[in-house]
């Protein structure tokens, strides 16, 4: 059943026959019952004519009979009665069967009964309202009836009747009743006929309709063949077109946008190539220069104890300045290469409740600078994930050197959930914290929550949006959460297999240590 | 005295990379032009090849599959793109290891080049035997009936690394410090790119190892079980 729907909903050719068909089937219904009842009418009408014609002269006939027998006895009068039904009947009772009926009017009393039916005919097969009018009427009366028989049997019939005097006796009502089985039979034949006729023009009607249909059908489902594997990668795929008509129309607009997509798709992708060619480039020409300058810069140093304290100085400030200068412009390749769309995701199986403890204690140094610590909370003692270390680190660093520069002197918390499916890692700080205006931006490039402040360690001011960018290549989340003067608070949502979305966050973003 | 040879065509690069070294005590023979390597080489042949990717002339990773046709000496590749792209074809051209400009200290890069020349496994003697392979550490050797194999001294650290405790299951970090001298790299693809080209010399079949097993996971072990 629900195979038949979906065949139904599915084929635009099931739907057009269907709609055909149904619509057919009214016009040859209608059709088919006017003809009908014009056909009936018709018959119906020549019948009646030709009986009342017959029943007229067979009545004056019978008249004429009795005004000759006025004076003869009754035996006599017996005899015409009889000769007018003999003559009147049919002897057999076949389709054209006729009956006579003698009723005595009512109010008649003479002793003599005269009341006859034909071939056993039931007298009650005379409607009486027929009977009512006859008595009123001077001339002939018809009226539709069914001819019922005392040995059984019913046939649709036509009574015409009229009143006539028979000598001796008064007013009797003479009907003639015909059968109408023949015409009946006619109708009927007539009615199959149109029946048939109608179910095979209805048959006809699908087989045409589906002809018209597959011609037109055809081609659309070879466009929408051709549109899916176009939508599949395959930009090559053309519609053929051979006929002049509307589907090759459809044939050449589709032609068309493909080669407009494939063109713009070609022009995108050589842009993607030149693009990532120039970062390659200019990745290449500035670090040669910058190695140069950093040995030479590191040779200066390693000597600047026979400076004096100026220069040496100088030689100092010369390095960390190189060491910014290069952080900042693999920063900026980094950057470029996520807006190339050119960043590369190299997982690899680690633990990384591991890799934080690693993380903390490459940044103990600068945190103990800063007179405060980072403790870290795990539930389990080892959560392996697949994902590209190289670039969780990094977050883990941008997270934690962050909450170092905002701390206050202040502990940092750090937390690690694990599901079967994500992990997730909180960093939290009590520090300075963040207003909901630096909220919206601290993903932000280059963006710094306090211009006023020192930066001490030197950050580049990409690394917040580089980190959100590391997690939502492994299809994860970095999320912060602030309060002036509360501290902040970052997580970040990894599923633990890259290539799946996250399932849930496991961190509350607003620390539940927070009372609002 | 040890004598490195630098091929690098950015001349003021190679100047410095020159103080550099001698300053360590290290002779050093500049090359600019990556289609003059293979005379210099030959006139005079070095204890280690610093190469640069980018060379006019013939570029770097040309250059490394040159040297490895005929010599076992240690490359370490100057990359100027930590693309993987370039890393990975060096290395599998034959590089032993690779450094990624600008190099953090002058001593980094003169700590790798020492860790290359180094004789290690001084401590282990004697003959190893894992699968149907002996191994001669001191004579620097491994045979397979008898018929010697050539491996460079990178590939031969390693097969004797993971054959001095059969069945241990060495990670790819443990490697890394046993084997390149790294503390706490996170850059596995060294391992693994050499792990292949070891098992292209020593395996009967490299798609099936069973002299250099991988354990799913966590590393690498040598195979216990002797080989066909």
């Amino acid at each position: 059943m629900n195979r038949i729907f979906w065949t139904i909903r599915n084929s635009l050719a099931f739907k057009v026959i269907l709609s055909t068909v149904i619509l057919s089937l009214g016009v040859v219904w209608i059709t088919g019952s006017a003809l009908n009842s014009r056909l009936s009418s018709g018959i119906k009408e020549v019948n009646l004519n030709s009986a009342v014609v017959e029943a007229r002269s067979t009545i004056f006939t019978s008249e004429y009979r009795f005004l000759l027998a006025q004076g003869e006895k009754d035996s006599v009068v017996q005899q015409v009665v009889d000769d007018v039904i003999a003559s009147a009947t049919t002897l057999t009772s076949n389709e054209n069967t006729r009956e006579v009926v003698f009723i005595r009017s009512p109010g008649n009393t003479r002793p003599i009964n005269y009341e006859i039916a034909s071939n056993l005919l039931d007298p009650k097969s005379i409607p009486t309202t027929l009977s009512e009018r006859v008595r009123k009427e001077k001339d002939l009366v018809w009226q539709y009836t069914d001819m019922r028989y005392l040995a059984g049997g019913k046939i649709a019939g036509l009574a015409i009747g009229q009143k006539v005097q028979i000598p001796n006796a008064g007013q009797y009502e003479m009907y003639i009743v015909f059968s109408l089985a023949n015409e009946k039979k006619t109708l009927d034949l007539i009615n199959s006929y149109l029946l048939i006729t109608g179910i095979i023009l209805l048959l006809l009607i699908a087989l045409i309709t589906w002809l018209v249909v597959r011609q037109v059908v055809k081609p659309v489902r070879e466009a929408a063949r051709i549109a899916t594997e176009f939508t599949a990668g395959d930009f090559r795929k053309r519609m053929k077109v051979e006929s002049q008509d509307e589907i090759s129309t459809l044939g050449h607009a589709f032609n068309e946008m493909a080669e407009s997509l494939e063109q713009q798709i070609a022009r995108l992708e050589n842009l993607s190539r030149v693009q990532q060619r120039f970062v390659s480039d200019v990745s290449h020409e500035l670090r040669t220069p910058l190695t140069t300058l950093r040995m030479a810069s590191e040779v200066i140093h390693s000597s600047k104890d026979s400076f004096d304290s100026t220069v040496s100085r100088s030689a100092e400030l010369l390095v960390a300045q190189l060491d910014r200068f290069e952080r900042l412009l693999e920063d900026l390749l980094e950057v470029s290469r996520f807006d190339a769309e050119v960043a590369v995701l190299e997982a690899v199986d680690f633990d990384i409740v591991q890799l934080v403890h690693r993380c903390a204690e490459d940044l103990a140094l600068v945190a103990k600078e800063r007179k405060t610590q980072i403790y870290i909370k795990s539930e389990e003692p080892s959560v392996m994930i697949k994902a590209d270390i190289r670039r969780v680190e990094r977050i883990l660093r941008n997270l934690l050197a962050n909450a170092i520069d905002h701390a206050e002197e202040v502990q940092i918390d750090v937390q690690i959930v694990a599901s079967e499916h994500d992990v997730a890692v909180g960093v939290r700080d009590y520090g300075v914290g963040l207003d909901e205006n630096a909220l919206t931006r601290v993903f932000d490039r280059f963006w710094r929550a306090d211009p006023s402040r020192a930066r001490t360690r030197g950050g580049t001011g990409l690394g917040l949006s580089i980190a959100l960018e590391d997690a939502r290549l492994h299809n994860g989340e970095l999320e912060a959460w602030g309060r002036p003067g509360r501290g902040a608070h970052f997580v970040m949502t990894l599923p633990r297999k890259t290539w799946e979305a996250i399932d849930r966050r496991l961190i509350p973003l607003q620390p539940e240590d927070y009372k609002a | 005295m040890t004598l490195v040879m630098v091929v690098d065509d950015d001349q003021d690069l190679a100047e410095m990379l020159g103080i550099v070294l001698t300053g360590a005590g290290i002779d050093v023979d500049l090359v600019s032009r990556g289609d003059e390597v293979m005379d210099v080489f030959h006139n005079n042949p070095p204890d280690l090849v610093l190469l640069d990717v980018m060379l006019p002339g013939l570029d770097g990773i040309e250059v490394c599959k040159l040297i490895r046709a005929e010599s076992m000496v240690p490359i370490v590749m100057l990359s100027a793109k930590g693309d993987t792209q370039d890393v990975v074809k060096g290395l599998e051209a034959g590089a032993d290891d690779y450094m990624v400009k600008p190099f953090r200290h002058p001593s980094e890069l003169i700590a790798r080049i020492r860790t290359r020349l180094r004789r290690t496994n001084a401590d282990v003697s004697g003959l190893l035997t894992i699968g149907d392979l002996a191994i001669d550490v001191q004579a620097h050797q491994v045979l397979r009936a008898g018929k010697q194999i050539q491996l460079t001294r990178l590939e031969f650290d390693l097969l004797v690394a993971l054959a001095k405790e059969p069945g241990r299951v060495f990670t790819r970090d443990a490697l890394l410090s046993e084997v390149w001298g790294y503390r706490h790299s996170t850059d596995t693809r060294l391992v693994n790119v050499h792990v292949q080209r070891l098992r292209s010399k020593i395996e009967h079949d490299a798609e099936h190892p069973e002299i250099v097993i991988t354990i799913r996971g966590v590393g690498y072990k040598a195979g216990v079980m002797g080989g066909s």
